[in-house]
């Protein structure tokens, strides 16, 4: 059974760096290809699915991020449940593709301050030169070992998903690794 | 340790990849018409070549896409980096 005190993530402050726990917060995957699906999609969420590899896009509070060709995730705050059976009811059972609610499947870390890319280079091989100078752009990429996505929204202010269950041991990395800022 | 350009996400360390062996074998169309020595060729018997290979990978930390890899397996030099489905180019 689903334990809704896990993961036990206070927020923690270091030199030029603030880590915070974003939850709960309403996670979407959505999967499609077809023309339809983008339409619906779009007109539900009121915001376009990015085609563009690894950037996002961001009405509101709802961020869609682009995963792969035919993969999105959708998060933020406003997402209602009646959003949710819209798009369950006019994608899903129409068969134009997949939604599915992965919010208790990712744990959403926010990470900020100028040190944030510090922290993240120490334990991941990915090229964050180009990343940090850039809004509204996404990475899938390993951090410690572990599966995350990086959401840079705003210059040093990156939402960072992990799922649930590595997320205790990510959390215990990052901040092992902060102190030694 | 390498650098691969993924088709969809651009260039990213080789530690984002699970290699998926040799590129382009084509199951047999009529597999119950093969003999026993045929289907374990068709398994089992790879080129493993040392030299330029073609190569089938997976972005399993990003995209989760599969795509074909020209790869020199003497030296990890890659040659060239096409999407499942298109040919492989001719140089």
């Amino acid at each position: 059974m689903l334990n809704i005190n896990y993961p036990k993530i206070e927020k923690k402050d270091y030199p030029n760096l603030e880590l915070n726990l974003v939850e709960p917060i309403h996670k979407l995957n959505l999967r499609g290809k077809s023309r339809d699906f983008f339409t619906k999609a779009g007109r539900i969420l009121s915001i376009m699915l990015p085609p563009e590899p690894n950037t996002s896009a961001t009405i509101k509070s709802i961020s869609a991020l682009w995963l792969s060709p035919d993969e999105w995730m959708v998060y933020g705050k406003d997402i209602e449940k009646n959003l949710m059976l819209s798009l369950d009811s006019e994608i899903s059972k129409l068969n134009l593709g997949s939604v599915t609610d992965v919010s208790d499947q990712w744990v959403l870390i926010n990470m900020r301050g100028k040190n944030v890319f510090e922290v993240l280079s120490k334990g991941s091989s990915f090229d964050f030169n180009q990343f940090k100078n850039n809004k509204n752009v996404v990475v899938q990429t390993l951090l410690n070992h572990v599966d995350v996505i990086l959401h840079h929204n705003d210059i040093n202010n990156v939402d960072l998903f992990v799922r649930k269950s590595f997320s205790e041991h990510l959390w215990l990395w990052i901040n092992d690794s902060s102190s030694f800022l | 340790m390498f650098i691969i350009t993924c088709p969809f996400c651009g260039e990213r360390d080789q530690s984002e990849f699970s290699a998926g062996g040799e590129a382009h074998i084509v199951r047999p169309k009529q597999p119950t018409e093969l003999s026993d020595d045929e289907w374990a060729d068709f398994l089992f018997m790879r080129k493993n070549i040392k030299g330029v290979q073609f190569e089938r990978w997976n972005h399993a930390h990003g995209c989760r896409k599969w795509f074909n890899v020209i790869r020199d397996t003497s030296n990890d030099k890659i040659h060239a980096v096409y999407k499942m489905g298109e040919k492989p180019p001719s140089d």
